[in-house]
């Protein structure tokens, strides 16, 4: 069953069109990619970190960042 | 030249003055509904101005730190964005988009209780790229940036959309900046 959204144009709000449903969700698919990205990124650091015996804090002193 | 009779130097004008020479001019202001998913504003851009400030204040998200889209028109392609940033942490945390669907983080749900966007757009009804400079501040990081919309379309339209969740409440304003 396809989800529902409402959608605003200027002050008038109705129930999204099919197209702007595959629009809306292609863009929160996008973002959820892009977050989980972001987290593996995080996750692949502090795995790096570990193996190398290196805190956070002695990182970012090495890196500059 | 000093400020006219009747204005303050921070007022915002809705009809230039005699002899004032630049000034924003607000052109449209749209209250956002309760729980939309998109917010589109019409008649936004006309061959009046070249370049437009768009501020998006008040409201919540259902979503936090939800980044807000920018679309044009109904324009799904050709958007360039860098943005360079901070944790809070001072982690560097960049961000790019290269031919994505839309300026990703032109605006900005600040935890669930702030929704906001402060947006320099220029030469959206001309026949050339769109340039679009902005910032994106989360409850973990802040980035500075913009991109371009690389097409010639002339655009009269904009729309808000967050990266999930919905949107309640909240004022876009869009202003003109004064040509001459």
């Amino acid at each position: 069953m396809m989800a529902t959204y409402k959608v605003q144009i200027d002050d008038v709000v109705r129930d999204a069109t099919p197209a702007e449903v595959a629009q809306i969700e292609a863009r929160h698919a996008e973002a959820q990619a892009q977050a989980e990205a972001l987290e593996a990124k995080a996750v692949a650091r502090q795995t790096l970190l570990d193996r190398l015996g290196l805190t956070e804090q002695e990182a970012q002193l090495l890196l500059g960042s | 030249m000093g400020i006219p009779s009747g204005y303050t130097s921070s007022q915002v004008v809705q009809a230039v003055p005699t002899g004032i020479n630049s000034a924003l001019v607000l052109i449209s202001s749209t209250t956002i509904d309760s729980a939309v998913a998109s917010v589109t504003v019409s008649d936004a851009f006309s061959s009046t101005y070249d370049a437009y400030k768009i501020v998006l204040t008040g409201g919540v998200g259902s979503v936090s730190d939800s980044a807000i889209a920018l679309k044009l028109g109904s324009t799904t392609s050709g958007y360039y964005e860098a943005l360079v940033g901070l944790t809070y942490a001072n982690s560097g945390s960049n961000s790019v988009t290269n031919n994505g669907a839309n300026f990703s983080r032109a605006g900005q749900v600040l935890g669930t209780s702030v929704l906001f966007a402060n947006i320099d757009l220029l030469n959206p009804n001309l026949a050339q790229p769109t340039i679009a400079n902005y910032s994106q501040v989360t409850s973990t990081l802040a980035r500075v940036g913009g991109g371009f919309l690389n097409n010639s379309t002339q655009y009269t339209a904009f729309t808000f959309t967050p990266a999930s969740g919905t949107l309640t409440g909240g004022t876009i304003k869009v202003y003109g900046y004064t040509n001459s």
